[in-house]
């Protein structure tokens, strides 16, 4: 079994973390080009090969048809959810999409989860790279606002790229639980998450135990589509205007210079976190460039009014928690957006408090997962999270309205059982609808599932149907149902709304099973490489064994060793025929200089070839083993 | 038959795993593994509780965050499937129950959905009579303001309105007074409840203190009255009914509260 790592799956930056049990904390681990952020941008070549992170960023210069960034904001949603999006963000989608987008990257589509499995096979990689050993399960982090069908998506997400998801842990909760380890906080702690493409805000209150620290969630509210990007998107939509005005270009059609524009805006935007004035320059298609400097207040007054929508989900989740801002005890800062001065002004405004932001807000999430993923993978248990569900599950009613059957904020798992009968004679079905949020009517909540119970024909009302749904720690939703007048489990075909179903989920796997080559070729290397590294030192074990039992046997080594011939080294076993010896040696050589290379099959044929050349290394210890074995008999018999 | 003693019989189902019989704890107590829930399972008992309504809000947090260490999922990571369902199962129960019983009523609520006297969204909804007066009179402060809204275009709209506004806002007060006054007859109930059945407890099982776990076999070895056992049970029957009662009006009240403020802020 491989090792367990903690993932934060960011609309602009994804990292993986690991709990150093040697220093007792969670560290980011890096990727082959040393940094531990990993750009969230996906460029698919036109022969099929992918290309994630840092690589794949110019491409959004030289072929954005092919790239994408911020697949985030598509997980598990459809087609109608999306059309906001579509007008700022260049996502390309395909037209055969409905409930699940497919998003075109030049000639191939795929599905955001497909595209998310990109970046986690990448932050895979770079763990396997790290630990010289597979990586094959995850706690993976998702903001707090997530619906159930954004969750399933990013659990799929992870499938697809090979990895167990133990659990899906909100970011916000990741985050104080890596400031609890961090400082030993306690009391009631606000999360203020503003990431790249959505914000968050938690309520926690953390207590400590006879069996140790509880991180109990009281609240959670946000917004899955309010992040850095808008902040972009404002300084973008300023410079477009004035690029039409001033040089009479429209950008439309030249997405090259607008992915050259949007880069220097994020450029101004994190400059004038720390200066008052921030420029930039870009050159534009008509030979002449856009120069504009942008002030610190002039930033401050666009993105006020992004900024303020983060206040009205504050106010609902300390209601929700049943506390006054001046209840909490501490607040903290997490994710890149929140280095924005004017952020830090408004949260300390609202709380009455300085926020702490002394852990980087770019990794304290994958750090809390790592502390999280340890938790799980080691048993043991010092800390517990008990988070809680965003958002109010329901059941559609007569006249398309909604029935609650699990409050929002409650902690999970949660269940509720309801009781489902017929309303007419022979009817042979009955229909369910299953939505999340808090609108009164099922038009305007999210759609998570849809499924038919099944009932023997007979008269209305006499089925009897108990239907359990549940929410998972993860937030995940699962179904089951159970007939009362036979007992039986019913079987429950869900269909979601918007996601894979099991079927489709499979499909893609054993499609991928070709494009995953590259994935599955790092992976026998490691394997193999193991291999390699065992059977050498067993090998070495055996021939250092040997030589010691000769010297148990009165005929000290170095007598015998003067007669070896220079090749072989002086702990050979001098009892070993010399043609013997010669072959074990160069198969060790062999095997060592195909270890260091990068064809797997090649260290397989080597391990295979230095079995071969020990066989009789092992027959005459076996030999050696029997025959003192003996003479430890005929001792005893005397 | 008193409702109390049918909801909550003993069972004695034998543990998955090894076989001991385990009486509806959360682990079986000769293998330690998690145990299914029973078909039957109560919300207090599942936190050793009495079925009292008047609870210790931090005693109460307290068993529900020795039960989380226990029963949470991440607990269950590494075992069996069955023991990951089972663990999914309990942790989920013993949240619903915590948030069933931590606010006063829901946990009456539960109290009487559990004795089959209340069922969620069937609650009547018409006005209790002692209150038929004002509602009408509210009804047509709401009808005169919704009309007012009608007539936008003419001039006087905002005087007339200011009228009625005073008028709802004099009434919304009186109804939030008047929940009040239901707040504190049901706390009174509660109490009434909860001595009911601590006589009934300590007649029935004199040793352990009040409990709602009378089975009738051990009613009848106790030798408990037969006739006082079914008055008293009348008199439980009653209360219910009585919270119930109170419950609808609260219920109606507020619904009542509610839509006078949306109709008021909705200008």
């Amino acid at each position: 079994m491989g090792r367990t790592v903690g993932i934060d799956l960011g609309t602009t930056y994804s990292l993986i973390a690991y709990l150093d049990p040697a220093a007792g904390k969670p560290g980011c681990i890096p990727g082959p080009l040393g940094d531990t952020l990993c750009p969230s941008i996906v460029s698919v070549d036109p022969d099929g090969t992918v290309v994630v992170g840092e690589p794949a960023r110019n491409r959004l210069l030289t072929q954005p048809a092919r790239t994408i960034y911020s697949v985030k904001r598509l997980m598990g949603r459809g087609v109608d959810d999306v059309q906001d999006e579509l007008k700022i963000f260049p996502f390309h989608i395909d037209a055969g999409s409905q409930n699940v987008i497919r998003v075109r990257l030049g000639d191939r589509v795929f599905t955001p989860p497909e595209i998310s499995a990109f970046i986690l096979r990448e932050l895979k990689s770079w763990a396997e790279r790290f630990f010289h050993e597979s990586v094959d399960r995850a706690v993976i982090t998702v903001p707090a606002y997530f619906n159930a069908a954004q969750r399933q998506a990013t659990k799929d997400a992870g499938r697809l790229a090979g990895l167990e998801v133990l659990r899906l842990v909100n970011e916000p909760t990741a985050a104080a639980l890596a400031y609890g380890l961090h400082e030993q906080r306690r009391g009631r702690v606000a999360v203020y998450d503003l990431g790249g493409g959505t914000f968050d805000i938690s309520i926690l209150k953390l207590i400590s135990t006879g069996d140790g620290d509880i991180y109990q969630v009281l609240s959670t509210n946000g917004d899955t589509h309010l992040g850095g990007d808008d902040l972009d998107n404002e300084l973008l939509a300023v410079a477009r205007n004035e690029i039409r005005i001033r040089h009479g270009l429209d950008l439309e059609r030249d997405p090259e210079t607008v992915q050259e524009l949007r880069k220097a805006l994020i450029g101004a935007k994190h400059e004038l976190s720390f200066a008052e004035r921030a420029a930039v320059m870009v050159p534009l298609p008509d030979g002449s460039s856009y120069v504009r400097e942008f002030s610190r207040a002039e930033f401050e007054g666009l993105v006020q009014p992004i900024l303020d929508r983060t206040i009205g989900p504050v106010q609902m989740a300390l209601a929700d928690a049943g506390l006054q801002p001046a209840d909490v005890d501490e607040v903290v800062l997490v994710g890149g957006s929140t280095r924005v001065p004017l952020v830090r002004r408004m949260v300390e405004q609202l709380f009455g408090r300085r926020p702490h932001a002394e852990l980087n807000p770019d990794e304290v999430v994958a750090l809390g997962a790592a502390i999280q993923a340890n938790i799980l993978e080691s048993g043991v248990k010092d800390m517990l999270l008990l988070d809680v569900t965003p958002l109010s599950l329901g059941i559609e009613t007569m006249g398309g309205v909604v029935a609650k059957i699990i409050p929002r904020n409650s902690t999970i798992p949660a269940s509720a059982q309801e009781m489902f009968t017929t309303g007419v004679d022979s009817q042979t079905g009955i229909d369910i609808h299953v939505l999340q949020g808090e609108r009164e009517l099922a038009a305007d909540c999210r759609s998570l599932a849809r499924f038919q119970l099944r009932v023997p024909p007979g008269p209305a009302g006499l089925a009897r149907i108990e239907v359990k749904f549940l929410i998972d720690a993860s937030g995940i939703l699962q179904v089951s149902a159970r007939d009362l007048k036979t007992g039986q489990e019913h079987s429950v075909e869900v269909q979601p709304s918007y996601g894979l179903s099991d079927a489709e989920i499979e499909h893609i796997l054993e499609e991928s099973i070709e494009n995953a080559e590259q994935d599955f070729n790092l992976r026998q290397l490691i394997e193999a490489r193991n291999e390699a590294e065992t059977i050498l030192r067993a090998t070495e074990k055996s021939l250092a064994g040997l030589a010691a039992g000769i010297t148990a046997h009165g005929e000290p080594p170095q007598e015998v060793g003067h007669d070896l011939p220079p090749d072989l080294p002086p702990d050979l076993p001098p009892d070993l025929p010399q043609d013997d010896g010669r072959a074990i040696n160069a198969a060790i050589a062999a095997l060592r200089s195909a270890s260091a290379g990068d064809d797997y099959k090649l260290i397989r044929v080597r391990v295979d070839e230095l079995n071969q050349a020990t066989m009789p290394l092992a027959e005459r210890l076996m030999n050696r083993a029997l025959s003192s074995a003996l003479a430890g008999k005929r001792l005893s018999d005397v | 038959m008193s409702t109390e003693a049918t909801s909550a019989r003993t069972s004695e189902t034998p543990c998955w795993s090894c076989g001991a019989p385990t009486d509806s704890a959360h682990f079986c107590a000769a293998c330690g593994k998690i145990q299914p829930l029973s078909g039957d399972s109560d919300y207090f008992a599942f936190f050793g509780l009495p079925r009292k309504l008047t609870i210790d809000p931090e005693d109460l947090e307290r068993r529900f965050h020795q039960l989380s260490w226990k029963l949470h999922p991440d607990n269950f990571v590494r075992d069996g499937e069955r023991e990951r369902e089972l663990a999914l199962a309990r942790s989920s129960q013993l949240n619903d129950a915590f948030r069933a019983l931590r606010d006063p009523i829901s946990r009456v609520e539960y109290l009487l959905a559990s004795a089959g006297m209340r069922r969620e969204g069937q609650h009547k909804q018409q006005a209790p009579p002692e209150l038929l007066e004002e509602v009408f009179e509210l009804n047509e402060s709401l009808d005169e303001l919704r009309e007012a809204r009608q007539r936008r275009t003419s001039a006087d709209v905002p005087a007339e309105t200011a009228t009625v506004r005073r008028k709802l806002e004099a009434a919304s007060q009186n109804f939030a007074e008047k929940l009040a006054g239901v707040d504190a007859e049901l706390e009174k109930l509660f109490a009434e409840w909860d001595q009911a059945n601590a006589d009934a407890g300590t007649r029935a099982n004199p040793g352990a203190g009040p409990g709602a776990k009378l089975t009738e076999a051990r009613a009848a070895t106790l030798g408990r009255d037969a006739t006082n056992d079914a008055a008293s049970d009348a008199a439980r029957r009653k209360l219910l009914e009585r919270m119930n009662e109170v419950l609808n009006r609260r219920s109606y009240i507020r619904n009542l509260v509610a839509s006078v403020q949306k109709e008021l802020e909705g200008e």
